[in-house]
């Protein structure tokens, strides 16, 4: 089963990476190096996705006290935090040669590097507590409260004046993209979203192996 | 606009490094541990790990749990 998702991940990221580069055309304004967005954008909807998981895992850690929604919420976390910081370096790769700054402190900048702080202590906070229950207890309540600022990055280029443009396409309304823009998007949210369930699969695998291995 | 294409793979260079530097440590870790437990539940058949020729746990040097 492992095997089988590994395999279908691959080809989605391939048909990605073929439709990013061989089928959507060249973007008029930006040039070539807009096709940074097809691994710009998907991987801070895995980092939404992530971070909502660890957010649903945390409530049904603390109701029912399952080590299974703990590793989840654990393992999301860290896969989670993995494409934050991807995110925050393709965007700061493509902010040059736009913007003429790899960074600025504009809002949405500044809120998804808390956002990315936030989740490596919460990563931090679990590795510092040698009691597994209440580190997972701990954990929970910060993937709760770190959710909060979900929100607060994804609005942030509508509540501020910011260098960032707002959202293409998770926004309501009709989308200004052309059509093949947007495939090749989608086929890449996809492809991102397999790896997200690859990867989040085999990490809480992993924790509970280790686990095992303690006891 | 210039394309610059260097821009590009390097954007493309560090995510490829990134993620495959992440699934590599998955596999290893996994394999390792995978491998332990292999172990554990041979030992815990003597007559198998005799089978192996592997040593067996000596009950007397277990220390009790706490």
């Amino acid at each position: 089963m492992r095997r089988l998702l590994g395999g279908v991940t691959l080809v989605g990221l391939l048909a990605g990476f073929v439709m990013g580069f061989g089928i959507a055309p060249r973007e008029t304004t930006q040039g070539n190096v807009q096709r940074i967005m097809y691994l710009h954008v998907p991987s801070v909807w895995v980092a939404y996705l992530a971070f909502g998981v660890v957010l649903v895992a945390s409530i049904a850690y603390l109701v029912r006290r399952a080590e299974s929604a703990d590793r989840l919420a654990h393992a999301s976390a860290e896969v989670g935090v993995l494409f934050t910081g991807l995110t925050i370096a393709t965007g700061s790769i493509w902010g040059k040669p736009t913007w003429g700054t790899w960074w600025t402190w504009d809002a949405r900048l500044t809120s998804v590097s808390i956002l990315f702080i936030m989740y490596l202590g919460y990563l931090l906070l679990r590795g510092m507590i040698d009691d597994r229950e209440r580190g997972a207890r701990f954990a929970a309540v910060l993937g709760i409260v770190a959710a909060f600022n979900i929100p607060l990055v994804h609005f942030s280029v509508y509540w501020w004046r910011t260098l960032h443009q707002p959202p293409s396409l998770m926004k309501p309304g009709p989308g200004t993209m052309p059509g093949i823009i947007v495939a090749a998007l989608l086929v890449n949210f996809a492809a991102f979203t397999l790896l997200y369930v690859y990867f989040v699969t085999r990490r809480a695998r992993l924790l509970r192996l280790e686990t095992e291995a303690e006891a | 606009m210039p394309d610059n294409w260097g821009f590009v793979l390097a954007a493309y260079g560090l995510a490829a490094i990134v993620l495959i530097a992440y699934w590599r440590f998955l596999f290893r870790r996994e394999k390792e541990l995978e491998d332990a437990a292999a172990i554990r539940r041979d030992l815990r058949q003597p007559s198998r790990a005799a089978e192996l020729g592997q040593p067996q746990p000596n009950p007397a040097s277990r220390r009790p749990s706490p």
